[in-house]
């Protein structure tokens, strides 16, 4: 629901269908993907916590989420070109990275 | 050396060994008094110690404790489900009230070394009852996939407090 507004809104804010699209991320077992995710410019990434326990999805300087409730999520519009490394601040030693092309 | 042989003994003391296996209402019990018992110890800690990476593990604990337990109280009163208290939650509240006991007793470093050796105890027995009692005994596919969802936490809860232990020189 959330992440299908968030497409309705990408795609009135570009105005452009094909422009933007938006990614879900699971967080799961208390681990992001180990593997790296590539977006286009102005896609919204969307974080879903999937665990019992909250996480954080912080990239210094970057961006914020604050905390993530089990079973809710976290979206964020991604502008800017640029790797972006990211952590739990609860459990540091959960990493991701996500690259905006 | 001899508070940790202590603590360990405390916790091995708890019958999680059920001829039968524990009923849903006999799990429920354990896993909330399982959370409940490390939300206290984690407080105790918050507010005792000095050394910044032991407090942030404390809290760790309050938080993730706590949202395990919303969400088991939360399922709880969906399936219908009363705990119902039995052996082993009472050998864990027991071993929670005396752990809370004995760390008050102590200060500084000893109280850190304490809490924290018990916090490694603690989570790989209480991990083991997962495994080997609680998952394996669970009849409701909800409740039985709630405690498979809490074992990351633990395990990532345990690999925490042994770092924290060799920091600490234990």
């Amino acid at each position: 629901m959330r992440s299908a507004l968030a497409v309705a809104l990408a795609v009135a804010v570009t105005g452009a269908a094909l422009a933007a699209s938006t990614h879900e991320i699971k967080i799961e077992g208390m681990q992001f993907p180990h593997a790296t995710v590539s977006v286009n410019r102005g896609d919204t990434v969307t974080w879903r916590n999937n665990d019992v326990v909250p996480h954080t999805v912080t990239a210094p300087g970057r961006f914020d989420s604050g905390a993530i409730a089990p079973g809710k999520t976290f979206s964020r519009k991604m502008d800017r070109p640029g790797t972006y490394d990211y952590v739990c601040t609860y459990h540091p030693g959960m990493k991701g990275r996500i690259q905006v092309k | 050396m001899r508070i940790r042989s202590i603590l360990i003994a405390l916790l091995a003391v708890p019958a999680f060994a059920f001829a039968e296996g524990p009923t849903d209402p006999q799990i429920a019990a354990i896993v909330v008094t399982a959370n409940q018992v490390d939300v206290d110890a984690g407080k105790l800690a918050k507010s005792k110690s000095h050394d910044k990476e032991v407090k942030a593990f404390a809290q760790q604990m309050i938080t993730d404790h706590t949202a395990v337990n919303k969400q088991a109280g939360d399922l709880v009163k969906k399936l219908g489900v009363k705990p119902e208290s039995n052996a082993t939650s009472e050998s864990l509240k027991k071993g929670g009230d005396e752990n809370i006991a004995a760390l008050k007793k102590l200060k500084g470093k000893a109280f850190d070394k304490a809490y924290v050796d018990h916090e490694v105890a603690y989570h790989e027995q209480v991990l083991d009852a997962i495994d080997k009692t609680l998952i394996p005994s669970a009849q409701n596919a909800e409740l039985k996939g709630l405690i498979e969802k809490v074992r990351p936490a633990f395990v990532a809860h345990l690999d925490h407090a042994k770092h924290l232990q060799m920091k600490l020189g234990a």
